[in-house]
């Protein structure tokens, strides 16, 4: 009797004690598949859970995931896990293969999207964000970087990406790497360009499946073509102004009141605020001003009265 | 005292009858002559009850569903209630005033209080409130009693069926009844077919009464209404449902012998489903899927109390009300496009009311009345609110407002005259539409409009008067009425350029705003003669002024109208003739987008011969509208639609 209550006393005692074992890090922080004991160039348990968490949001790309000298994973998402036409925010996480915790210092570069144009068996590269950094202080082993894809895949030409990566002195990166972009949806036109001279400037518009009826933010970059034209092109670095005129062809080319130009920020992207009235195809007509306010593009009044320049967007 | 109690509806009614702001149409036939009444009889619309009632003025979008206008004033600044109950329409279109939600055979009567002088449920009645008596048998009255009326109008090929049942006895009561209406569409003034004028409606009620003791009654009532493939000649679609589930059960106490008479309390809720339909038009652009729903719940308690010389009054009542709405067009090949146009305002409103009748002797009355209301609004809708905060950015997503209403009504009665004197002060929150209706689009005009969250309340004061003379040994009575209403902040649709239109051959937008100030003016005249025993003639011309704060007509008051009737009665004969007419619009709102309508004139003939069967009364009326088949349209045709053509009715209502 007294024996069987020593050892149900034993067993209560060890289970106290695993249970103690887990509570060493002192945030009380589980994530499955992750050891996370110190390690100067991992995430402390809080900053792995932002990560993690984050990570559920978007999902993985396997064509651009590699393996650094067989010590680090690399793992590149995107929204949806794969690319379409137009502005794709990209994200990059590294982890220690032998841990699983994420690794805080890395640098992505030469991100190069590649399009073989098969008739005339030609190459060209497409608007890339300058560099991959780090997007949110809280997440610092999440890198952040985005490409405007001008063309979707098709019988006309194909992708290719490329970049390199360097992991705490140990370099790897992905090449050649063959993927397939998608086209977007009718109603659903989010990249354009214009040309000033000899120089061709691209309108990526970002994100703009996010927008619900109200008042938005409508964020954009402008890149300029770059010779050759097989290295990425890069943000314009000339100054200019957007116009937006958001009018739906479908509902007598209604209008909304109170929406702002968008002009240039910090980052070099380019901000405004649209007012959608309701959901729908809504064909936002541009004009681009230069730093001057001449107009550069768009503006021109087509035969429907509306700038020939326009992204179209379907809530 | 006894006897008043017994009958508790009939003492308030005959109290309140006795102003001259009060009017009465009776729907059900009940003991007491003189009382206004249809031609038509129990067969007879809503619409056509209505239409009886001094004040009242009917807007008219297709041959169903007419929106009552009291005072020339419409829906937003007329109360209407059921048996007390509030209950709110669910069209953003209008197509659907909550009087369309009852049948002829749910109804005791209709009692329009004029002006600021409410009934104590109303709130936000500047122009007057218009409550829907339920019809209930009543214990002790026949322990059985069965009614049936058919009905069929040549225009139209209207079809009307009701039957009724009652049962009453000392400690129960309980009736109820089915009503079918049918009609195709009808033919105006000259034989042409007006397109989409087509309805169908079915209602079905019962109630209920229990005397749990000789002073405690508990009573239930229940209506289901529902009308199907509507058609609005006037706007650019149909309605494909309209459904209404009315319920309430209250609780009364009577007292016998004490300065209070009764206290009820009674808890409701009604829900209104309106679902229009544009496939059956053709040439439609986009086509539109537009739903509206309404739900209310509610509760009032009344206490009546009376020592001889004061009748009063006391109610308190509360009350919720969710009203949502939107839109869905399908471009052809395009994504479609969604908008909340009600989104989803919830209003909890409170209020209590008081009104005092006083007998101040030797022939002096004098009427007072008064309510102060609280609500709050909340936009439940997130998508609704943001889109109309992209037009107004500061806005809230809670409004509060208080309102009230105070009015009095002096009356002095003499052998051969009597003159009443009234004045009021009053105020409204603004409408659902008003505050935050999205790109409504009002066919009348051809404008979107906008809500406006930042409008102010609406208020008015209210003068009237009322002089009757009599003649020849009361043989002719000549009476004369008249009201001004003198607003301030009125609200009424204003122009914005700056805005473009949703509907695609809209010719702008407005938005909701306050008027620094408007003027309404009502007056009339009826001269009713008894030219012998078996000769009546009466005679009623009126005549309106409205004028915004620039001095400008208002849109939709009526030009001078005239009615004039010969009644003869003969034993079980009834018979009338009338004709009635309107001037030219001289006045027309031109800047609001009203059209100048046109003098018109019609005659009308009627007559009614009751049989007794074995003390089974069988009443057959028939009558002829329209006489000459006169193509004309009147001041409140929506969009100048053509009234009917001729049209010859036959009615035959059976009492078993």
């Amino acid at each position: 009797m007294n024996k069987k209550v020593l050892t149900l006393f034993l067993a209560i005692a060890s289970l106290g004690l695993v249970s103690c074992n887990s509570n060493d890090d002192e945030t009380g922080i589980v994530i499955d598949g992750i050891d996370l004991s110190k390690d100067v160039d991992c995430c402390s348990a809080e900053e792995a859970l932002q990560v993690y968490k984050f990570l559920q949001t978007v999902r993985n790309i396997p064509e651009l995931t590699t393996v650094v000298e067989g010590l680090y994973e690399v793992s590149a998402y995107s929204k949806t896990g794969t690319l379409h036409k137009g502005y794709n925010d990209l994200y990059f996480v590294v982890t220690k293969k032998k841990t699983g915790n994420y690794v805080k210092f890395f640098d992505v570069t030469d991100l190069t999207p590649l399009m073989h144009m098969v008739k005339m068996d030609m190459w060209h590269s497409t608007p890339v964000g300058g560099t991959v950094t780090v997007l949110d202080e809280k997440l610092p082993a999440l890198k952040h970087g985005w490409v405007s894809l001008l063309m979707n895949t098709s019988d006309a030409g194909n992708w290719q990406f490329s970049y390199d990566i360097e992991v705490l002195g140990s370099k790897g990166g992905v090449q050649n790497k063959a993927i397939n972009v998608n086209a977007l949806p009718d109603g659903q036109d989010w990249l354009k360009s214009f040309k000033v001279g000899n120089d061709t400037y691209y309108l990526s518009l970002v994100n703009p499946s996010d927008w619900q009826t109200g008042t938005n933010t409508i964020q954009a970059y402008i890149s300029k073509k770059n010779d050759p034209i097989t290295t990425p092109y890069t943000l314009a670095t000339e100054t200019f102004t957007i116009e937006i005129d958001p009018r739906m062809p479908d509902m007598g080319n209604h209008t909304s009141p109170d929406n702002t130009p968008l002009t240039i920020q910090g980052n070099g992207s380019y901000r405004g605020s649209i007012n959608l009235t309701m959901t729908g195809l809504w064909r936002i007509h541009l004009t681009v001003k230069d730093s001057e306010g001449n107009v550069v593009a768009g503006g021109d009044d087509q035969k429907d009265g509306y700038s020939s320049l326009y992204w179209d967007v379907t809530l | 005292m006894i006897s008043i109690l017994l009958v508790p509806f009939f003492y308030v009614d005959s109290l309140t009858t006795s102003s001259h702001t009060i009017d009465e149409v009776v729907v059900v036939s009940v003991a007491g002559e003189g009382r206004k009444r249809s031609v038509k009889g129990q067969v007879a619309s809503i619409d056509e009850h209505l239409s009886e009632l001094s004040h009242v003025n009917l807007v008219r979008r297709g041959s169903y569903a007419w929106e009552p206008v009291v005072n020339n004033m419409a829906t937003e600044r007329v109360a209407t209630t059921i048996d007390g109950m509030k209950i709110f329409y669910a069209c953003t279109d209008k197509m659907d005033p909550v009087t369309s939600y009852v049948e002829s055979s749910n109804l005791q009567s209709i009692l329009l209080n004029s002006g600021l002088n409410g009934n104590p449920q109303s709130t936000g009645n500047i122009g007057g409130s218009l409550d829907l008596k339920l019809r209930r048998t009543g214990f002790n009255a026949d322990p059985f009693h069965a009614n049936v009326d058919v009905g069929y109008e040549t225009n139209g090929h209207l079809q009307v069926y009701g039957a009724d049942v009652a049962v009453s006895s000392q400690h129960f009561y309980t009736n109820g009844g089915v009503f079918y209406r049918h009609a195709d569409n009808y033919k105006e003034g000259g034989g042409r077919k007006v397109q989409f004028s087509q309805f169908q409606k079915v209602n079905a009620f019962a109630n209920a009464g229990v005397k749990l003791s000789d002073s405690n009654i508990l009573e239930g009532t229940f209506i289901f209404d529902r009308a199907t493939d509507v058609g609005y000649p006037a706007l650019n679609m149909d309605v494909a449902k309209a459904e209404a589930f009315i319920t309430s059960l209250s609780y009364k106490h009577q007292w016998a012998e004490s300065f209070l008479n009764s206290w009820e309390t009674k808890a409701y809720y009604n829900h209104i489903t309106h679902v229009m339909d544009d496939t059956k038009r053709p040439d439609v652009e986009i086509h539109m899927d537009m739903p509206g729903k309404s739900w209310t719940s509610g509760l009032y308690s009344l206490v009546s109390a009376s020592n001889g010389r004061h009748d009063i009054q006391a109610n308190y009542d509360l009350y919720y009300n969710r009203l949502f709405a939107d839109m869905t067009m399908y471009p052809g090949g395009a994504a479609p496009m969604y908008m909340v146009t009600w989104p989803d305002v919830g209003t909890l409103n409170t209020g209590v009311a008081l009104n005092d009748h006083i007998d101040l002797g030797g022939g002096h009355q004098l009427h007072l009345s008064t309510k102060v209301a609280w609500q709050t609004q909340r936009l439940n809708n997130e998508e609704g609110y943001h889109a109309l905060r992209v037009f107004f950015p500061g806005m809230k997503q809670n409004y509060q407002q208080v309102t009230g209403r105070i009015a009095a009504n002096y009356a002095v009665r003499r052998k051969n005259y009597e003159v009443n004197v009234g004045a009021g002060w009053g105020s409204r929150a603004p409408t659902v539409t008003e505050a935050y209706g999205y790109y409504l689009n009002n066919t009348f005009n051809q404008y979107d409009y906008i809500g406006n969250p930042r409008l102010k309340n609406e208020s008015a004061i209210e003068l009237n008067g009322a002089t009757k003379w009599q003649m020849l040994n009361g043989k002719c009575q000549i009476g004369l009425d008249a009201n001004a209403f003198f607003f301030s902040n009125y609200i009424i649709g204003q122009f914005e350029t700056r805005l473009s239109p949703m509907t695609v051959d809209a010719e702008g937008v407005k938005v909701y705003g306050n008027l620094d100030h408007a003027t309404i003016v009502n007056t009339s005249l009826n001269v009713k003669w008894k030219m012998a025993t078996w000769l009546t003639w009466d005679t009623r011309l009126g005549y309106a002024i409205g004028r915004d704060d620039k001095g400008d007509p208002l849109p939709l008051i009526s030009p001078f109208s005239y009615t004039s009737s010969l009644t003869f009665a003969h034993r079980r004969f009834q018979g009338k003739a009338e004709l009635r007419g309107n001037s030219r619009q001289t006045h027309y709102g031109k800047k609001y987008g009203e059209t100048v309508t046109s003098a018109w004139v019609i005659g009308n003939i009627s007559g009614q011969y009751t049989l007794s069967i074995q003390r089974h009364d069988l009443t057959l009326r028939a009558g002829v509208e329209n006489l000459a088949d006169t193509r004309y349209t009147t001041y409140s045709d929506w969009c100048d639609i053509p009234q009917k053509g001729r049209n010859v009715y036959v009615n035959l209502s059976w009492q078993l």
